[in-house]
């Protein structure tokens, strides 16, 4: 199949707003006869709903959790990107882009990312306008901070809880909809199906959480913005209930799955203590604007960071990266903390960390200012670690934090099938290879606020879309397929318990499949997966009925949907032949160990069709064109 | 540094919103201090499933104490003994080896039980549909920058805004109000400019949607404060009462 | 319904009569105080203030019945809260601690509320409604205060007013929306102060004249 991606032509500036004219309207009276379905409440999913409630649609929610305002949004920290240019630095919407296409390793459209641009301003007043209380200068006006690679401050931010700001506000605005009876929210919902009904994404079928109970929904068109799935790799700093299912059985039902070997790891985490551990911790990468990184130049060197002094002390990403030092990107400071982690310089009881030490800005700023600016980080750092970071240097190491891969989808993001949009971490759209910090918060909210309300319209208006209800019998077919799912699940009553499974899976992904890659191990990988699989449907133990509210059964659907779909991310990660952004295969690196693009051959993105049960997936290119930038090798040397 | 310990938990069972529900015994062997509370609570859980039993259902999701999912009355104390932390940010080091530690839900009228540690907290929601909003549609924002906002406004409104809705406030009230959530939103929107100009119909109805849904009446006890995690305090509760009475009766609202 | 009786009956709008209501009390017993202290500076002191109470009668009937108003109000809604908040927990907890934020006084503010109204239907019926015929207030007091029992009786009654008075007070302002950074401590320290004013200045009354008579 060829992929079109649908980028309007003309120049780069205008493509926007001329596509957004040339849309089919829906008039005002029609909006009403519609019915929008929208997975997930986070970032992308609440303003979604929100926009289209306003704009006069009927729209029903759903998500996993009991509130809308807990998707993982709310966990977000650092801050949010706009090319307002408060600070006078020489921002403007074209470095914006330019710095996401380039910080993406030019994996990623133009078109998409220069309109990411283009809106993020809007976002910025929509929020204010909402009541977002973002930080701001003692003369009232809006405050900036550099972050996440930056060299201009463009980063609006609310403490370190701007994710969680933002998300209230899109929740609030969600929850206005509700009241003015244009909004049904499902909570406690879990989207097992998509119905696809003539070739067009028609509805969803969903499990009550509490009751068990299978339920139907029909719509015109259904939206997913389930986020991301990084919890494939069992520890990350994503929520318990993150997942790829959703987006995976959109996938089995004929939507192209994009780049999901597209996996970031994020430097600045708490590292792993130990084997019952559930999750790991982002600690804002905000600290390495004031942190400096390093390790003993000693290999096995176990003092205490106190007693070694300062010559022993190898600040391995100022010496490495002279002009970006402590602040070069995610993918960059990740792939060095390994490195010299197996080198055996990694501190630590289990010697995979490395400090990040605030020493010499608490000697320089005092521990006020420090404390001001990441005291709450501090905090959080000692509860998890129990040791005080004003005293001795923080440990960290990088962990699973963010997925750029995601269901493929055109520039009006939609996927594949039609009538089925997908926005936010759940697509693959602006972000390439490698996404820069604090602006997976601003695409989730472009796609949400200012792109699909449009883009969805023309969808509606140029379709002819006969009425379907819930006793179709798609509905009824992926009612009994999801019953006869856990039926069996419930019926193994074997001898290991899903979160084993899962730890052992997060363990394959992570040795062979994580920051750095390589065939031999990505092959083997490849074997393993199906075995676990097959014992999973064998020796699993899922205690409970199928009839309440069971954890237990959710969990094991989930950790079933990513024993699946792991197979397909290493079988991507294995077909690129070259490495990008966080995509690191030894095969293709410099002399200095950085990653060596290919762009005669690596200039596209992959998208994965499912071909049945036992099928190989099908891969189809679609080429990446750069008329605007130039593509060149990213160096913070 | 880490070392373990062995706890007895006594666990309140109860399989659904009807069922009496009952205390039930477990051995917690062998746990890291380093553990979190709700991974002790894992690893008790694979235990019991392995057994083949049904393990002890708890809200969970960040485990980074941002989302407000979680949360239980640990040892009679919201969230456990540890001052301005969720449970799940809560670690076992705070608990002394053979310790016995009673886990309850939130007890409330208005949040009802749905299994064992698991409350219904919707009623937070249909506060915030009452009124807990600002109303500007998408698209009708004007530039950032024309409002500005004194910064110690700001400050103050993201002192209340940093609240994570867990209801930890009504749990630990010995009157079950929920003066600190409504208050905290409250104040949020009235400290901000944006916010004003439906201060008065929104303090009328989030007040109004909060005593119908059957929530105590607050008696400043504090104890609300003394638990939050995100440590937010009762002024904002006073100007919430502010808020209230300019509303009634210097307002137009009715 | 009627805006004024609406914004009443809400939770804030009741305690906000109970605020009202209570710091008006506070006020009241205050000045009761202040009176009775004339008794340090002996009986005609003492009586000459009473002489000069009773010269302004309307006005101490005004004050009596708004007293009883208020009191009606207090009471009454104090229970009503009471008892809602009963409901609003139906099943309680098998264990529950505080976690630092009551005191003495505010987990004990409905019992101690209803005592103080045993307190004063006795006191007024030992002080106010009698007859006073060929006696005088002095008199009466001095009668009464010779026996150790009142003397008990009083002290505890005053002690349960002080306790009460020690939360209602910063309650009240609180609940009036007075809660500022810069005042707030203060208001606290002058509450927790004032009721152990009232306690030992009222405790003391009982104590000079069982021990001076
Ligand atoms: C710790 C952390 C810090 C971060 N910090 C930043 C930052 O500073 N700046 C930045 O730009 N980005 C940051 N990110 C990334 C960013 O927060 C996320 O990419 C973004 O919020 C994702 O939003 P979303 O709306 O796509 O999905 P989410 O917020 O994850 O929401 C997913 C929704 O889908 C629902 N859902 C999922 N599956 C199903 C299903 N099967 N059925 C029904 N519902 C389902 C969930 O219930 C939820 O409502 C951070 C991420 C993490 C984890
Ligand atoms: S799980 Fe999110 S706050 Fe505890």
């Amino acid at each position: 199949m060829e992929l079109d991606s649908r980028v309007p032509g003309g120049p780069l500036e205008t493509k926007w707003e001329r596509h957004c004219f040339e849309l089919k309207l829906v008039s005002p009276a029609n909006k009403r006869k519609f019915q929008i379905i929208v997975v997930g409440t986070g970032l992308a999913g609440a303003s979604a709903s929100a926009t289209l409630a306003e704009l006069g649609y009927n729209v029903k929610v759903f998500c996993i959790q009991d509130s809308p305002r807990r998707a993982h949004s709310i966990a977000a920290q650092g801050g949010i990107n706009a090319a307002k240019n408060y600070a006078g630095d020489g921002d403007s919407i074209w470095r914006l882009f330019y710095d996401t296409i380039k910080g993406g390793d030019f994996r990623a459209r133009e078109a998409n990312v220069y309109r990411l641009a283009q809106i993020s301003n809007n976002i910025i007043d929509q929020c204010v306008a909402q009541g977002v209380p973002f930080a701001r200068e003692y003369g009232g006006l809006l405050a900036n901070r550099s972050f996440g690679g930056a060299q201009v401050s463009r980063t609006f931010y609310a403490r370190g809880q701007t994710g969680q700001q933002l998300l209230l506000g899109a929740y609030s605005a969600m929850m206005r909809q509700v009241s003015a009876g244009r909004i049904k929210v499902f909570p406690r919902r879990e989207m097992l199906d998509l119905v696809v009904i003539n070739g067009r994404a028609r509805g969803v079928v969903t499990r009550n959480l509490i009751t068990g109970a299978m339920e139907s929904h029909a719509a015109h068109a259904v939206i997913l913005a389930t986020g991301g799935y990084g919890n494939a790799y069992y520890l990350s700093t994503n929520g318990m209930n993150s997942n790829v299912s959703a987006i995976w059985k959109a996938y089995k039902k004929g939507a192209f799955f994009a780049n999901p070997s597209f996996v970031q790891i994020h430097p600045t985490c708490i590292p792993v203590h130990g084997t019952y551990q559930s999750k790991l911790t982002l600690m804002s990468e905000s600290l390495r604007n004031d942190g400096r990184v390093w390790v003993p130049k000693k290999p096995g060197d176990k003092r205490p960071p106190e007693q070694i002094p300062e010559d022993e002390r190898d600040y391995y990403l100022e010496r490495k990266y002279p002009s970006f030092g402590n602040l070069v990107p995610r993918d960059v400071a990740s792939r060095n903390a390994k490195e010299q982690c197996d080198a055996g310089k990694g501190v630590g009881p289990t010697g995979y960390a490395v400090y990040l030490d605030l020493r010499d800005a608490i000697q320089r700023d005092g521990e006020e200012v420090i404390r001001k600016k990441y005291g709450n980080l501090f905090q959080m750092y000692e509860r998890i670690t129990g040791e005080n970071p004003y005293k001795t240097p923080m440990m960290i190491y990088p962990a699973v934090h963010y997925v750029m891969g995601g269901l493929w989808v055109d520039y009006d993001l939609m996927s594949t099938i039609a009538g089925l949009f997908v926005l936010g971490e759940a697509n693959f759209s602006d972000h390439g290879a490698n996404r820069l910090g604090a602006s997976a918060l601003m695409q989730g909210l472009a796609d949400g606020y200012f792109i699909i309300p449009y883009t969805i319209g023309g969808y509606l208006a140029g379709t002819e879309l006969p009425a379907v209800s819930e006793d179709h019998p798609a509905f009824l077919d992926s009612q009994k397929q999801a019953q006869e799912t856990t039926r069996k699940l419930l019926s193994i009553n074997g001898k290991r318990t899903v979160n084993d499974f899962h730890r052992e899976l997060g363990h394959i992904l992570w040795e062979y499949c994580g920051m750095t890659r390589n065939d031999e191990g990505m092959r083997k990988a490849k074997e393993l997966i199906p075995e676990l699989r097959e014992q999973f449907w064998q020796n699993v133990i899922v205690p409970g009925s199928s009839e309440d509210f069971n954890q237990s059964l959710e969990k094991a659907g989930r950790v079933a949907d990513f024993l699946e779909f792991a197979e397909l991310l290493v079988e991507d990660a294995l077909s690129r032949r070259e490495s990008c952004g966080c995509h690191f295969n030894e095969a293709f690196q410099t002399k200095d160990h950085e990653a060596l693009r290919n762009d005669e051959i690596g200039c596209y993105v992959a998208a994965w069709s499912y071909n049945g049960p036992g099928g190989k997936p099908s891969l189809h290119k679609e080429p990446l064109v750069f008329e605007n930038v130039e593509l060149v090798t990213r160096s913070y040397k | 540094m880490s070392k373990t310990i062995n706890l007895t938990l006594k666990v309140w069972r109860q399989k659904g919103p009807e069922d009496k529900g009952h205390f039930e015994t477990y051995e917690a062997k062998d746990i890291s201090t380093d553990l979190s509370f709700l991974e002790m609570l894992d690893l008790v859980n694979e235990k019991i499933t392995l057994e083949g039993k049904d393990p002890i259902a708890f809200d969970n999701d960040c485990r980074e104490g941002i989302c407000g999912m979680c949360g239980a009355m640990v040892n009679g104390i919201a969230h456990g003994p540890q001052k301005a932390t969720t449970l799940c940010q809560l670690h076992m080091r705070h608990f002394e080896d053979g310790e016995i530690v009673v886990i309850e839900p939130w007890r409330a009228r208005p949040f009802k039980i749905i299994k064992d540690l698991v409350v219904d907290r919707s009623p937070f929601d249909k506060i915030i549909q009452s009124g807990g909003y600002i109303s500007v549609n998408t698209g009708s924002a004007p530039e950032a920058n024309t409002i500005p906002v004194p910064a110690q406004k700001a400050e103050l409104a993201m002192d209340a805004a940093a609240c994570i809705g867990c209801g930890a406030c009504v749990a630990a009230c010995p009157n079950a109000s929920a003066m600190l959530f409504v208050g905290a939103k409250i104040s949020h929107l009235a400290l901000l400019p944006q916010g004003r100009p439906e201060a008065a119909k929104r303090a009328l109805s989030m007040l109004r949607k909060m005593d119908e849904l059957g929530f105590g009446n607050c008696s400043n006890e504090t104890e609300c404060e003394a638990v939050c995690p995100k440590e937010i305090s009762i002024t904002n509760i006073a100007r919430f009462n502010r808020e209230y009475l300019k509303a009634s009766f210097g307002s137009s609202e009715k | 319904m009627n805006w004024f009786i609406r914004a009443f009956s809400s939770s804030i709008g009741k305690k906000q009569i109970m605020a009202v209501t209570g710091l008006a009390f506070c006020l009241f017993v205050t000045f009761h105080l202040l009176g009775n202290l004339t008794v340090y500076a002996g009986r005609d002191s003492f009586l000459s203030y009473v002489k000069h109470l009773h010269s302004w009668q309307w006005l101490v009937t005004a004050a009596e019945w708004i007293l009883l108003f208020f009191a009606v109000l207090h009471i009454s809604i104090g229970l009503l809260l009471f008892f809602e908040n009963l409901r609003a927990r139906p099943v309680r907890y098998a264990v529950k601690k505080s976690a630092g934020g009551r005191t003495i006084g505010s987990a004990t503010e409905p019992y101690t509320g209803l005592l103080i109204l045993g307190f004063i239907v006795v006191h007024l019926l030992k002080f106010r409604f009698v007859d006073k015929t060929g006696t005088n207030d002095f008199v009466i007091l001095s009668h009464t205060f010779s026996h150790w029992g009142w003397v008990l009786f009083y002290i505890v009654g005053v002690i349960i007013v002080a306790v009460h008075i020690s939360h209602g007070l910063w309650s009240g302002f609180q609940t009036l929306g007075v809660n500022h950074p810069k005042y707030m401590p203060f208001i606290r320290r002058f509450g927790t102060v004032l009721s152990f004013v009232i306690g030992a200045g009222f405790a003391s009354i009982p104590v000079l004249i069982i021990f001076t008579r």
